[in-house]
């Protein structure tokens, strides 16, 4: 059974699904009202839908099974030190280190040319004196050969 | 001195700068909401549970990108609706094998946790659409425009599956009504 009211122009009927949500506006829930308090067909309908919202309300809610919380724990955040210390940051420090101690200990170009020119100086004094003394040793062999040929000669006579 | 209680806003703006206290504490507003919300659309504790702590991580890495922090509410659960419908997706082949769950026999005098068990398999019993538009609505008493940003449809759409899903409910619910009726006469 229907409300004979809005017959001629259902358009007007009010929308008592969402009266009963509280979704119209302040005017047309009024309107609604002045003809719910005139028309039991309408007023039963909005009662059967009002009884229906009430019983999916006796829907218990359920109490979550654990807390959902993320770890802010002051005992697990890292220091400060200990966000500044990383190992991608330690190698960095390292290598920018190794550049500064090279930087400031690196000797002159002169320096360099003077203890090469130094170095090979004394590679060469030291050959010298290695051919000197081999010369020397030879010398010394000839001259025993010959005084051995020598004597030799001397007692074959 | 007046005790204010710290607004979801000021919440949001100390979470954004790394307070996770403060996101906790939002947590711990909205995490019975949201979960019942996931319970009623996913039927299933364990995989409500595991949502809902999707939901808050999602909308924790997403914070910044929240425009109005007034409407945090619809946010999360525009996240949680994102969610929800993935899970439902993913098993949906199981979930149409598992058959439509019976209601309890309505006995002379219902307690309220068989009450509570009708309306749950008369819930069970609408589309996930239908029963999320009921969720969205009756139980967690948002707008229909509000509705229709969490869904992402037209207001005209919210209004079409929530006005279905009410007429199965009422024919559903019927022999409960009049048990509650014959009792409180």
């Amino acid at each position: 059974m229907s409300c004979a009211s809005f017959e001629s122009n259902p358009n007007s009927k009010p929308d008592w699904k969402a009266y009963v949500l509280g979704e119209l506006a302040p005017d047309a829930s009024r309107q609604a009202e002045a003809h719910l308090a005139a028309c039991s067909i309408c007023h039963e309908e909005v009662a059967t839908l009002r009884l229906t919202v009430d019983t999916l309300s006796t829907l218990r809610e359920e109490e979550v099974p654990r807390r959902i919380a993320f770890v802010s724990d002051k005992v697990f955040e890292p220091r400060w030190w200990q966000r500044v210390f990383t190992p991608t940051f330690a190698a960095g420090a390292l290598i920018a280190a190794a550049i500064l101690v090279h930087g400031a200990v690196r000797p002159g170009q002169a320096q360099v040319e003077a203890a090469v020119t130094e170095a090979v100086s004394q590679v060469e004094a030291r050959h010298r004196l290695e051919m000197q003394v081999l010369s020397d040793l030879v010398e010394q062999r000839d001259k025993q050969v010959a005084n051995m040929y020598l004597s030799n000669a001397a007692l074959v006579r | 001195m007046i005790f204010r209680e710290v607004e979801d806003p000021d919440l949001i703006a100390k979470a954004r700068r790394g307070d996770v206290e403060a996101y906790n504490l939002l947590v711990s507003r909205w995490e019975k909401r949201v979960f019942n919300y996931l319970l009623r659309l996913v039927s299933n504790r364990e995989d409500a549970m595991d949502v809902s702590q999707e939901v808050f991580l999602k909308a924790y890495q997403s914070l910044p990108k929240l425009d109005d922090p007034a409407r945090f509410s619809g946010w999360l659960f525009r996240i949680a609706h994102n969610e929800a419908f993935s899970l439902l997706r993913r098993r949906r082949p199981e979930t149409e094998l598992a058959g439509e769950p019976r209601p309890p026999e309505l006995g002379p005098r219902m307690q309220p946790m068989e009450l509570s068990l009708t309306v749950e398999t008369a819930l069970n019993r609408l589309s996930a659409d239908q029963r999320e538009a009921v969720l969205l609505k009756v139980y967690q008493g948002f707008k229909f425009d509000e509705m229709a940003e969490i869904l992402e449809c037209p207001v005209s759409t919210v209004k079409s599956r929530l006005y279905t899903a009410l007429d199965l409910l009422k024919v559903t619910l019927a022999p409960m009504q009049k048990e509650i009726l014959r009792g409180e006469s």
